[in-house]
């Protein structure tokens, strides 16, 4: 089986953006650049998967990006488990919008082949959650997303997606593009032999060029970046009986913030 | 996930290799994940988290720069990079994996027989076996070449008397490296536990190092065969060699946890307002986070240069000394004054600058007192030894 898991990276969850007024751009210097979180699902899915079957499963990490995308795939990919990457090195793609990566991602898969494709279910700077869907498009196989279980067999699985209030079993038809949720498993951390021999594995770096498409147009644009609005004021409830207290408090957030 | 890289004014990690970097990250976050939700609990109790001892095998983070069976052969760079993430959690982690790796591990791969190494390496770095080291008695500290117990030969093995104090590890240990007087001068053995004649006692009361186990070994008439005996090891300076490995974790550990220190006072001081605006904005409060920094930077600098002379092969005694000596201290200083900047709340678990501080007055004493240290760097310097 081939699987191909396709990894992107994002800024830490806890890098501090400062933005004083709208702008176009984010002052990215300062960023520390992670592995998107839902891609480690991805990752660790695709090694579990490759334990049950053995030796007869490869998994490719594929990413967009430039060099410094570098240390993350050695880290969080191949001195995890995946055999191998490819990462598409383009200038046009800075700043590419879902269906350009989709699109790219695509172009990759095509050529080498895959049985299963995993990504996480979106990414958490840019939060769109399309480009799994996509991809599946492109590919013209079938998607489940948000999946927190994933059963392989005989060139079919079966998918539990995670809804609103419930779950949903999908089942389908190999290749197919599945997005990784929280609770799909527990990513492991890279021993540190395994961290040591990661930068030995097969490395590709490819262009669009030597993908043999042209770089899709960007359908959309981010034209600006606004801090969020700065927080009301906090309101205290002052009652010196709690009991009145309490209920006054429970009218307020019943009538006026409408939040039970 | 906080940032290993936050405190790095002097972009140190730009001389670190994407896979320096990488296992300073990752050994962060595995100390984030499976170490700091319990150690407040831990340090409470008195007890050391022994769950995590497999997983710090299977991470490879046990004895990483040894070279033996079973062992990863890393770099000191690596090793010592290890050394200050297990510390940023707690004194306590960073103990435990220094005596299994510089004090139990070093020696067998050292001065151990084939059968030996092939025996005792491959469970010690997979945390399937534990180890620790006996050199100090409680009347022989900073003066161990005064140790009491014997060991006599007996027609073909030995019999060891005595006992050794303030040993981390000591119960829940399977083999102790125990260093012993014979009238040919200080040999080492490897004693298991079970052994007729050989028991442990736990410490306790401590202040500081409470997530640790610290105990005393006992060797009543123990008998054992000329097979446990370390064949390799001769004279005192066997023992000190394996302590100038620890050491060199040491410098580099307490790194860790003044860059804990100095991390949550920082926060603590920019989110905590008097007069109206955080305390950070205050003089005096800026200047002693901007001399924590300093500290920090500095010993960072000795830490790296330390671990790339060592990967080189210059692992000289005084420069290990110097190192261990500046950093114990400068760590302890940044975990008073992080205590100092954090007020009252300072002196609850709540925040970990109080553990620290506690830790690190074990810290200064271990492994040569900060004292001795001085004498070692001043016989070096002067060539006329203090303690002689």
């Amino acid at each position: 089986m081939k699987i191909a898991v396709c990894v992107t990276q994002v800024p830490d969850s806890e890098t501090r953006i400062n933005l004083a007024a709208p702008a176009s751009e984010l002052d990215q210097s300062g960023f520390t650049r992670v592995l998107n979180p839902y891609d480690a699902f991805a990752v660790e899915e695709a090694v579990q998967i490759k334990e049950r079957l053995g030796a007869d499963c490869e998994i490719t990490a594929i990413t967009i990006g430039g060099d410094k995308v570098l240390e993350t795939i050695k880290k969080d990919c191949l001195a995890v488990g995946c055999d191998k990457a490819i990462r598409v090195n383009d200038d046009a793609m800075i700043g590419a919008d879902s269906m350009q990566v989709a699109k790219v991602l695509a172009a990759i898969i095509k050529r080498d082949g895959y049985d299963l494709v995993l990504a996480g279910k979106q990414t958490i700077d840019g939060d769109s959650g399309q480009v799994g869907p996509m991809l599946a498009e492109y590919l013209d196989c079938g998607h489940a997303s948000v999946v927190t279980k994933l059963e392989l067999a005989d060139g079919t699985f079966t998918a539990t997606r995670e809804i609103e209030g419930g779950a949903e079993i999908v089942t389908g038809t190999l290749p197919a593009v599945i997005t990784c949720q929280k609770g799909l498993n527990e990513p492991r951390l890279p021993s540190l032999p395994n961290i040591m021999k990661a930068g030995m594995k097969p490395q590709e770096t490819v262009t669009c060029a030597d993908l043999g498409i042209d770089v899709p147009p960007a359908h959309t644009t981010i034209t600006t970046y606004t801090p969020p609005a700065p927080r009301a004021a906090c309101r205290i409830v002052e009652n010196e009986d709690p009991a009145a207290a309490a209920k006054e408090l429970a009218r307020l957030l019943r009538d006026e913030a409408k939040v039970i | 996930m906080a940032d290993p890289q936050s405190v790095d004014f002097y972009r140190f990690s730009r001389n670190l290799s994407d896979e320096e970097r990488s296992v300073r990250d990752t050994v962060r976050r595995f100390v984030e994940q499976s170490f700091m939700l319990d150690i407040r609990r831990h340090f409470a109790d008195g007890t050391f988290p022994v769950e995590i001892i497999p997983e710090l095998g299977a991470m490879g983070l046990l004895g990483p720069s040894i070279h033996g069976p079973g062992c990863a052969g890393l770099s000191a760079t690596i090793y010592g990079l290890i050394c200050q993430e297990l510390e940023w959690g707690d004194s306590g982690l960073r103990s435990f994996a220094s005596v299994q790796g510089s004090l139990v591990m070093w020696p067998i791969a050292t001065y151990g027989s084939d059968e030996q190494k092939n025996t005792w390496l491959p469970e010690l770095a997979a945390g399937r076996k534990i180890g620790c080291f006996g050199l100090t008695e409680a009347d022989h500290g900073s003066d161990p070449g005064g140790m009491e117990t014997r060991a006599v030969r007996d027609g073909d093995g030995w019999v060891l008397n005595g006992s050794k104090l303030w040993i981390t590890n000591a119960n829940m240990s399977d083999v102790a490296v125990v260093w012993a007087r014979c009238d040919e001068g200080v040999v080492g053995f490897l004693v298991e536990r079970g052994v007729d004649g050989f028991s442990t006692n736990t410490i306790h009361g401590k202040y500081s190092l409470r997530a640790s186990d610290t105990g005393e070994l006992v060797f009543d008439e123990v008998r054992l065969p000329e097979s446990s005996r370390l064949p390799d090891a001769r004279g005192l300076k066997a023992p000190l060699a394996c302590l100038n490995q620890a050491r060199y974790g040491i410098a580099w550990g307490v790194v860790g946890a003044a860059i804990d220190c100095y991390e949550t006072a920082l926060r603590y001081a920019q989110e905590r307002k008097q007069f109206d605006k955080p305390i950070a904005g205050f003089q005096l409060v800026q200047q002693k986070l901007v001399t924590m920094l300093t500290e920090i930077v500095k010993a960072q600098g000795l830490c790296q240069q330390l671990g790339r002379l060592k990967d080189d092969g210059i692992n000289e005694v005084p420069m290990v000394s110097l190192a261990k000596r500046n950093n114990v201290a400068m760590a302890l200083d940044c975990a008073r004054t992080a205590r100092d900047i954090l007020g009252a709340a300072g002196i609850t678990d709540e925040f970990s600058p109080g553990r620290h501080m506690a830790n690190l007055e074990s810290v200064k004493t271990y492994e040569g007192t900060h004292d001795i240290h001085t004498l070692i760097v001043g016989a070096e310097i002067t060539g006329l030894p203090a303690y002689r």
